[in-house]
């Protein structure tokens, strides 16, 4: 199993070279220039301008400058984006906030998806499923940024529960409504998955057999029908974590968190290629490593699954 | 190989482990900030985008910390009106030979003096472009320097600023400018300690992170946590007009104004300074906050380049008025700004010193269809008109689309031509159209002075070859008057902008739209809001 893992992480560089590259081309096809924009409405000096150019190497053709910034991922320096300030830096000061605030989203759409599903399947077509089925809808139907400010309004102005703003002093506690928030959508797709897989796991030869061999209904819930049931569920959970991390840019923005999505959006405003494409890096290897560990935990889940 | 449960267990729990090694990298938590034995004020602030150097900074994310951390030769009252502040005395026989003499005793928050040296140094080092400064455009008026600030010939300062004594300098300017002294209060012109520049003469980077002034304010030891906040404390060796009345100032970053919003209905802020468009509506009847709103000096117009076809000579001077014609300015800021904005009565600002709503010849500004129609029909008669008209906007400034499209509909309704709003994703893909010149279309302009005078609306955009100058107007009569005002004093001056403004009213360079409001919301409990001339919250007498 390490030989397996060795190998996917080092599948790993293939994939980043190929998707900075992608990213790279983006930005740079983006119309506008940025170092312009760097000058508000006041005129531009032409000897200022292509002195920044130069510093950031933007007067050399577009497979140079990719290879500029390959050699700082490889270094481990990324250097500055076009206003001077240090990438590492922010990257440090949006990834921590962000990755929290999509594990407590996971983990909120996991424990109620998963429960709230499984008692839904077992229990298929009675007022509890029923209720679900509609609470679900009501949740995938209305858009997240309404959710978002409904919540902020209700619970933060008005009852005065939770943090309105996050801000850049970020507690776990402070996370709470957001993470639900941006978990919201999810979890009804959880819910509705759990629900369809236990319900059909139900009816499953081996459940047969393992109620025909006189085991309790507690066993065989626990044993053979939910092992089987979080297979797809797994694999939702683990692709969606790489998805809550790059689309939190809304409840980001509705809730003040200086993450991730909100350096992205802004640095994609402003043509800040480098910090753009680095943002893009780390996700990569977010995505990677949680398709990775979807994987490995599949063999936890089915014994019949082994990697060498 | 085959593998036990536990040993597969313990490759998830590695996998597991090295991500959180990700998030665990650079959490630290810690809260407020030292005060004094007044109550310190949040106020809403964004990440600065530049270091916080006064000639590096040119967005208000840096610039709102900078105005309170420095002090320049003067400083401007709420009023618009300038008092000296580090300068004792700026005099000039002439308008162009100025001398400065600086006040005994100001000292940077590191000890040292302000001296001559201060000023001329930063300023230099502002005006070299190896130096890679924004600010370097305010330095255009001083000999030694081209038309876009930057020091001539690669010379490392410009040859208009000598350094006399430890508190005397002079400046000599490139021509005669009555309200140079004026300038001196922006941010590019703050003094900059020697303790700031490396041996080899750069502004360090850890100065940029944590700037030293001689300002109202100093930061406290954190001062700048990126992504977070800007914490100051009045600054005890301060000697000059505006004494902090709080115990400091923390400058809260927020991704919007939106929860900027929220924030100060719930009281975790106490100022917001702009108000979003989702509230505007609402903000003035909100008993969760106090509400300001008045007009302000950020001027909005529409730029018909004379390069366009049918826009030349006397056919173009037409089509402008009746373009400006069929444009309800009052509908648009009622129904699309809710109020935020008022309509423009010329080119500049109405909280300026001189400013009158009575320009001879704004009731081109008016809303008119029948004139319009007739215009358009006069300009017809000298040529056809063919094609379409296109306003261009960029859509990352709120309420762009709106009233863009808003006054295409007005122009095509009115007039009866094909008319639309054309689309620019960001700023800075509008702005290099504009720069290179190659924009086909009619587009928006918008102006914010950088020191209050009438002047700063009219010279730096409409003078011949003037930076700012988007359209390419040429005027040699207007040219003429904006020189002569720089040069007059007092009710002279008035007059002369006064006719320059009605030259413009007349060739209608820039259809001038609105001024934009400033508007604020507080929390309730506190007290000493008044807005500046640069709609900016008087941030010294906030008080709680």
């Amino acid at each position: 199993m390490w030989w397996y893992i060795g190998k996917r992480l080092l599948q790993t560089i293939p994939v980043i070279l190929g998707a900075t590259f992608i990213i790279w081309a983006l930005v740079f096809l983006r119309p506008g220039d940025p170092i312009l924009g760097l000058f508000g409405d006041k005129p531009a000096s032409p000897a200022v301008k292509a002195a920044i150019e130069h510093q950031y190497h933007l007067d050399e053709n577009f497979f140079v400058q990719w290879l500029y910034f390959l050699k700082g991922i490889f270094t481990f320096d990324l250097g500055d984006d076009f206003r001077g300030q240090a990438i590492s830096t922010q990257l440090q000061n949006a990834f921590p906030v962000t990755v929290t605030l999509a594990l407590m989203a996971l983990v909120f759409e996991a424990i109620f998806g998963v429960v709230l599903g499984t008692i839904a399947g077992l229990r298929r077509n009675g007022w509890f499923d029923s209720t679900m089925l509609v609470a679900t809808l009501i949740m995938l139907a209305i858009p997240i940024f309404v959710i978002g400010f409904v919540f902020q309004l209700f619970f933060g102005v008005k009852l005065g529960w939770a943090a309105v703003t996050v801000g850049g002093d970020w507690t776990v506690s402070k996370l709470i409504l957001p993470a639900v928030v941006l978990g919201i959508v999810d979890l009804a797709y959880t819910l509705r998955l759990t629900r369809t897989s236990v319900a059909e796991n139900l009816s499953a030869d081996h459940v047969r057999t393992a109620r025909a061999k006189g085991l309790s209904p507690g066993l065989v819930v626990r044993n053979h029908v939910l092992r089987n049931s979080l297979i797809p569920v797994t694999t939702h959970l683990g692709v969606n974590v790489g998805g809550l991390m790059a689309g939190a840019v809304i409840t980001e923005g509705i809730f003040n968190v200086p993450g991730v999505g909100n350096l992205a959006f802004r640095s994609i405003q402003q043509g800040q290629s480098t910090t753009v494409v680095s943002v893009v890096t780390v996700m990569v290897l977010v995505y990677v490593l949680m398709s990775l560990l979807v994987d490995l935990l599949y063999a936890v889940l089915d014994p019949r699954i082994r990697y060498a | 190989m085959r593998l036990t449960r536990r040993q597969r267990l313990a490759g998830v729990a590695m996998v597991v482990v090295g991500g959180l090694t990700l998030a665990a990298c650079g959490s630290d938590s810690d809260g407020g900030s030292a005060g004094g034995s007044d109550a310190v004020i949040t106020v809403y602030g964004t990440n600065p985008q530049n270091p916080m150097i006064p000639t590096a900074t040119n967005e208000v994310g840096g610039g709102d910390p900078i105005q309170n951390l420095y002090a320049g030769l003067v400083a401007y009252n709420a009023d618009g009106s300038v008092v000296n502040e580090v300068a004792d005395s700026i005099d000039s026989k002439d308008s162009i030979n100025w001398t400065v003499k600086l006040k005994d005793g100001w000292k940077f928050t590191d000890g040292s003096p302000v001296t001559a040296q201060s000023f001329v140094r930063a300023w230099n080092y502002g005006a070299n472009p190896a130096n890679k400064q924004l600010n370097n455009y305010f330095f255009y008026p001083i000999e030694g320097t081209d038309d876009v600030g930057n020091t001539t010939d690669g010379a490392k300062e410009m040859s208009g600023l000598k350094v006399v004594d430890d508190k005397t300098f002079t400046i000599k300017l490139k021509s005669a400018e009555s309200d140079f002294p004026l300038r001196l209060g922006y941010s590019a012109y703050f003094p900059v300690p020697d303790s700031a520049f490396d041996s080899s003469g750069k502004i360090t980077k850890e100065y940029g992170d944590h700037p030293i002034g001689n300002g109202p304010y100093m930061l406290t030891k954190k001062g700048w946590e990126k992504a977070k906040q800007i914490a100051m404390v009045p600054n005890p060796d301060y000697k000059g007009a505006h004494k902090p009345k709080n115990g400091g100032l923390t400058f809260k970053f927020f991704n919007s104004t939106d929860s900027a919003y929220s924030a100060v209905q719930s009281g975790e802020l106490d100022v917001l300074d702009q108000v979003p468009p989702s509230a505007l509506t609402t903000f003035e009847t909100d008993g969760d906050v106090k509400a300001y709103n008045e007009p302000g000096s950020s001027f909005s117009s529409i730029t018909i380049p004379e390069r366009l076809p049918h826009f030349k000579g006397e056919e173009g001077n037409l089509r402008r008025a009746a373009i400006s014609q069929a444009i309800n300015r009052k509908e648009i800021t009622e129904k699309i700004f809710n109020g935020a904005r008022t309509p423009a009565k010329d080119f500049t600002s109405p909280v300026l010193d001189g400013w009158t709503d009575s320009v001879p010849g704004n009731e081109v500004l008016n809303f008119d269809a029948a004139k319009a129609k007739d215009l358009w029909a006069q300009a017809d008669k000298i040529a056809k008109w063919d094609g379409k008209f296109q306003l261009a906007y960029n859509n990352d400034g709120a309420g762009n689309k709106e009233f863009s499209e808003a006054v295409a509909n007005q122009i095509k309704n009115t007039l009866g031509i094909d008319a639309s709003a054309k689309v620019y994703a960001t700023f800075d893909e509008l702005r290099k159209d504009v720069t290179d010149r190659t924009i086909k279309t009619a587009f928006r302009t918008g102006w914010q002075a950088d020191y209050p005078s009438m002047l700063n609306y009219l010279g730096p955009i409409y003078a011949t070859g003037a930076g700012s100058n988007d359209g390419d107007y040429s005027n040699k009569q207007f040219d003429k008057l904006v020189s002569e005002a720089s040069a007059a004093q007092g009710d002279a001056r008035y007059k002369l902008i006064t006719e320059a403004q009605t030259l413009l009213l007349k060739d209608l360079p820039a259809l001038p739209l609105w001024y934009q409001n400033a508007t604020a919301v507080t929390g309730q409990d506190v007290k000493g809001f008044v807005f500046t001339w640069q709609q900016k919250p008087q941030y010294y007498a906030l008080t709680k």
